[in-house]
């Protein structure tokens, strides 16, 4: 087994958690991205600490297009290649705001139990 | 920084196809689908190829960024195990022979899910799409009811084809009416036949007494005894007249199902119980379902005994025989029995049956009538044309759209997508498009089968010949959506699928296909053809309606009220009796305020022939060399007729208190009679000969007038001869009465005529029925040409409408493709007049093949329609002149726009876009 497939293992059981489901959800909210610039932006907002690759973002993406909480489209402009667009369905909005605080009482709970301030 | 420029130029050529064959091999494991595939393949080399230019631009190494972007797929099978319990990544498809059922079954889920997807994202495609099928379907349907009704359903009654008119034949006439006696000795002596029976031509109608004492009038057809048994309908409830009861002379009725649902509730006890008819009791012996309206459209059937018929009733041809035959009898074997009956009866009848024979006829022939079938056939070939069109016009929305979808196509088959694999979805878009359009057809269909009967003209259709909406007409629209949907999008799938990928793949994303082109030219020169075809075929129509509508009729009045008027035979036994009621209604009908004059005639100019015709001859003259006996309309009508319509005598009197029944017999002809019969000899004192039958005694009748020529029907040909007797001298059991008022529209004045009638009749035994205006006559007399003109029209309309969307499809494709093309002519100081006649020569050329080949065809179709036109030649020149005309002006207002937008092509803009 490589390094990379132990690596893949790790963020597999990461998004198995939910988090990276509401990272996406996140990035998407404002407007309508296409998969690269949703893993520059998480990226770019985690400053670095959160990476997803291709191999295991767009799986993700195609599950959240399946549970209906995402809308992938092709669009094409003139002169470029068709790009894939993701949006928020309605539902995904829903399920967005609930895991937003589902993930504020988490956070709320470590810092109480550990003692970590969350700020 | 290096220098952009540098990195791009030192870049592999085509990276994308590196990274596309990397994803299909971690692809590969999944079995994916095809289209799937591609699409991820195209998603993700995306993303890899942006991550290595950004990392080029970052400064990286060629082959650094490369091996950092393939880390993004992580291990080998990263992708795939990530990817692999998706749902939506359908399991594997595989076109190798043999394959298992469901995995066919899997693909069309596939196809249908990618097609409804397609059409999700192309919404105006799919709604021209299938709107113009609904069209063609919907239309298809209704006619396809009319067709199965006429020429496709046998008759609701068991085993029809066994079922045979029986008519005697004579050397003028083929269809005469048969007597009693012949009628019991065909039936008696033929052993080809189960039953002979026959029936009364026309319905009468008959005054019921209620419980409640109100009376009402209801429809009546005569019958012998037997008449249902060879029809073959078997009664509901109680049984139908038998033979038994024609030889006791019963009293009996049957009635109608639909009679005796809305008149007695469906009530079984009726069977048994008397009804009062004519101020006479009938018994009820039962009920038979509507089918046995074929004979004609009635509330209740009377029994008229046959047998024990007089011997000189041998000469009153009255029925018309029905026979049904025995299992596996052929007509030709009946008719050489029946014939050689009647050969027999006439050695031992000489004096009736001298010269008669016997003409057999299928029972469905003679009801549904050749006029019927031949409107039915023209309906058929009208709408399977509209069709043709609405396929040709889908089939071009295909074709422009796989053109642009051929980088689509190309890269999918360079993704290992068979032909037989593409062309399987390219013809599951179109099936789904067209069962759409089917069922939305369907739904059209039934609604013009709704208003249908509104639409069309009375006794078009024979009566228990209905228009219905059944799982027939469900079957023929999913055959017609399967068919087209396979025809339409056939073409397209094989053009679209034809190329080789890396030939698309290289062409540019305007990707044009010329042989699309050429296609799509030929299909909508194809529509206008047919557009021609139609829109030809419906100027004859109209211009024969016009004809027919505008015909001379004769008469001048404007707005008369008529109505029949059947008093009971046996309360005015005597002609005595019977004009005294004329006369009493007369009077009080004239007595009405607003009416002008009041007048009776036993028929209505351009109605119906009651009387029939009488063999006529002029005294004195040499019967004809020939051996034809010619014969006249025989109209019976009381003085005041010709002022009442406004019909002039051109030459002598008009009837006046000398043609009484002591009086001299006299008559009035018209003026095809003289012409036709009198040699420019002065017909004023002429003695006309009549007689009802050949061996009947002749009536001697002396001419005191001629009467102005008014049409029988709208479109007779051979000028109709008539013979107006007075009144007085052949006073008829029922009459029209007809009321013109002094100004201003007739049919107001029928409530008061009705009133004043009923106050003769007290006892409420006369029968009003038809009540109408002579417009009203003159209106159905047309019906059948109005159905044809207006109908054809409509589906002519249709089809140039449809034929002017094709043409602007091609012309505002054209023009979209040759965008750059126009610029750079722009550019080079084409004018505006340029780039018109520049994008315009095709669509001329378009327009003009299908303008010739339309005119050609339509050629052909002037003789096929010839047999429907009046006044207008098949090959009509202003009707073509038109059709030329009407088809230019559309097709200017379908070229505008495109030609409109060629000539504001900006030539910077239209260079910029490249």
């Amino acid at each position: 087994m490589t390094d990379i497939d132990a690596d893949a293992r790790i963020l597999d059981r990461e998004l198995k958690k939910g988090s990276a489901e509401l990272i996406i959800l996140s990035i998407v909210e404002p407007r309508a991205r296409h998969g690269y610039e949703i893993s520059k932006l998480i990226e770019e907002r985690s400053e670095g600490q959160l990476k997803f690759h291709v191999a295991s973002l767009y799986p993700l993406l195609y599950r959240l297009e399946e549970r209906g909480w995402l809308q992938g489209r092709w669009v094409e402009k003139a002169g470029e290649r068709r790009r894939r667009f993701y949006t928020l369905t309605a539902e995904g909005r829903r399920v967005l705001a609930r895991q937003r605080e589902t993930w504020k009482s988490f956070v709320k709970a470590m810092g109480l139990v550990t003692g970590v301030d969350h700020a | 920084m290096p220098d952009p420029s540098s990195a791009s130029g030192s870049r592999p050529a085509e990276p994308g196809r590196d990274w596309n064959d990397e994803l299909r091999a971690r692809l590969a494991p999944l079995h994916l689908h095809p289209t799937r595939e591609a699409e991820i393949i195209d998603e993700l080399s995306q993303h890899l190829e942006l991550q290595y230019e950004e990392l080029r631009r970052g400064g990286t190494e060629d082959e650094e960024a490369r091996r950092l972007a393939a880390e993004e797929l992580l291990g080998p099978e990263a992708l795939a195990g990530y990817l692999r319990p998706l749902r939506t990544l359908a399991p594997p498809t595989t076109l190798a022979p043999g394959v298992p059922r469901a995995s066919l079954l899997r693909d069309l889920a596939q196809d249908l899910r990618y097609a409804l997807g397609s059409f999700r994202r192309q919404p105006g495609f799919a709604a021209g799409a299938i709107l113009t099928l609904a069209l063609g379907i919907g239309a298809n349907s209704a006619i396809f009811a009319l067709v199965d009704a006429t020429l496709l359903r046998p008759l609701p009654i068991p085993e029809p084809e066994r079922v045979v008119m029986i008519s005697e034949r004579t050397s003028s006439s083929a269809h005469e009416r048969v007597s009693p006696n012949n009628l019991l000795d065909f039936g008696e002596r033929g052993r080809s036949f189960e039953m002979v029976a026959g029936f009364m031509g026309g319905v009468g109608g008959m005054v019921m007494g209620g419980a409640d004492g109100i009376a009402e009038t209801v429809s009546r057809q005569w019958v012998t005894g037997g008449v249902f048994d060879a029809l073959g309908v078997k009664a509901i409830v109680g049984r139908t007249l038998t033979m038994d009861d024609d030889r006791r002379r019963a009293d009996a009725v049957v009635l109608s199902e639909s009679f005796w649902r809305t008149r007695f509730n469906g009530d079984p006890t009726i069977v048994g119980r008397d009804l009062r008819l004519d101020g006479a009791p009938y018994n009820v012996v039962g009920v038979v379902p509507d089918s046995a309206q074929l004979i004609g459209k009635t509330d209740l059937w009377g029994l008229v005994s046959i047998q024990g018929a007089p011997p000189r009733a041998r000469a009153a041809r009255v029925f018309q025989g029905v026979g049904r035959l025995r299992p596996g009898v052929t007509l030709a074997a009946a008719d050489a029995d029946l014939s050689a009956v009647a050969s027999a009866l006439a050695q031992e009848y000489p004096k009736t049956n001298e010269g008669r024979g016997v003409t057999l006829e299928p029972f469905a022939d003679a009801v549904i009538g050749a006029d019927l079938r031949q409107t039915s056939i023209l309906f058929l070939g009208v709408v399977a044309f509209v069709l043709l069109i609405c396929c040709a016009n889908v089939a071009n929305l295909l074709l422009a759209r796989a053109t642009v979808r051929s980088r689509e196509l190309a890269i999918r088959s360079a993704l290992g997508a068979d032909r037989p694999r593409l062309i399987r979805q390219l013809l599951t878009e179109s099936v789904v498009l067209s069962t759409v359009g089917g069922a939305l057809g369907l739904v059209l269909g039934a609604a013009i089968l709704q208003v249908a009967p509104s639409v069309i003209p009375e006794g078009l259709l024979p009566p228990a010949v209905t228009l219905t909406f059944d799982l027939r007409l469900v079957a023929f629209c999913a055959g017609a959506a399967l068919f087209v949907g396979l025809l339409f999008g056939l073409v397209p799938a094989f053009q679209a699928t034809a190329l080789q990928s890396a030939q698309a793949l290289a062409a540019n994303s305007r990707g044009s296909i010329g042989g699309g082109s050429r296609l799509r030219n030929m299909l909508v020169a194809g529509e206008v053809a047919t557009a021609v075809l139609l829109l030809f075929g419906a100027g004859l129509l109209l211009r024969t309606l016009m004809a027919v509508q505008n015909v001379d009729r004769g008469y001048r009045a404007e707005s008369v009220l008529t109505m029949m008027v059947d008093p009971l035979g046996s309360e005015y036994p005597t002609s005595e009796k019977l004009l005294q009621f004329y006369d009493t209604v007369a009077e009080e009908v004239r007595a009405l305020p607003g009416v002008r004059s009041v007048a009776w005639a036993s028929t209505l100019p351009l109605g119906t022939s009651y009387e029939g015709t009488r063999f006529v001859s002029i005294v004195g003259d040499p019967p004809p060399q020939d051996g034809t006996l010619p014969s006249a309309d025989y109209q019976v009508v009381n003085p005041s007729y010709f002022q009442a319509v406004d019909l002039p005598i051109v030459i002598g009197r008009g009837f006046d208190e000398r043609d009484i029944p002591s009086g001299v017999p006299v008559c009035i002809v018209n003026e095809a009679f003289v012409r036709a019969h009198l040699q420019g000899r002065s017909p004023i004192g002429m003695r006309v000969s009549l007689r009802s039958d050949v061996e009947a005694p002749p009536t001697e009748r002396e001419i005191v007038g001629v009467a102005r020529q008014v049409k029988g029907r709208p479109d007779e040909t051979d000028a109709f001869e008539q013979v107006y007797i007075p009144m007085a001298q052949d006073p008829l059991g029922d009459m029209f009465l007809m009321v013109r008022p002094a100004t201003g529209s007739a049919s107001v004045l029928a409530p008061s005529v009705r009133a004043a009638i009923a106050r003769v009749d007290r006892q409420q035994l006369v029968s009003v029925r038809s009540v109408m205006t002579l417009e009203d006559v003159a209106w159905e007399a047309t019906g059948r040409h109005r159905f044809r003109a207006v109908l054809v029209t409509a589906f002519a309309g249709l089809a140039l409408v449809l034929a002017m969307v094709g043409l602007f499809g091609i012309l505002a494709y054209s023009v979209q493709r040759r965008i750059r093309d126009l610029g750079v002519r722009r550019a080079l100081g084409a004018t505006t007049g340029d780039v018109v006649r520049s994008v315009l020569s095709g669509v001329a050329r378009v327009l003009a093949i299908g303008l010739l080949v339309g005119v050609a065809l339509s050629v052909a179709l002037g003789r096929v329609l010839e047999s429907m036109l009046v006044g207008v030649q098949p090959l009509d020149p202003l009707t073509f002149v038109l059709v030329v005309a009407v088809l230019g002006l559309t097709a200017l207002v379908a070229v505008a726009g495109p030609a409109w937008k060629a000539t504001r092509v900006d030539p910077v803009v239209a260079l910029r876009a490249e």
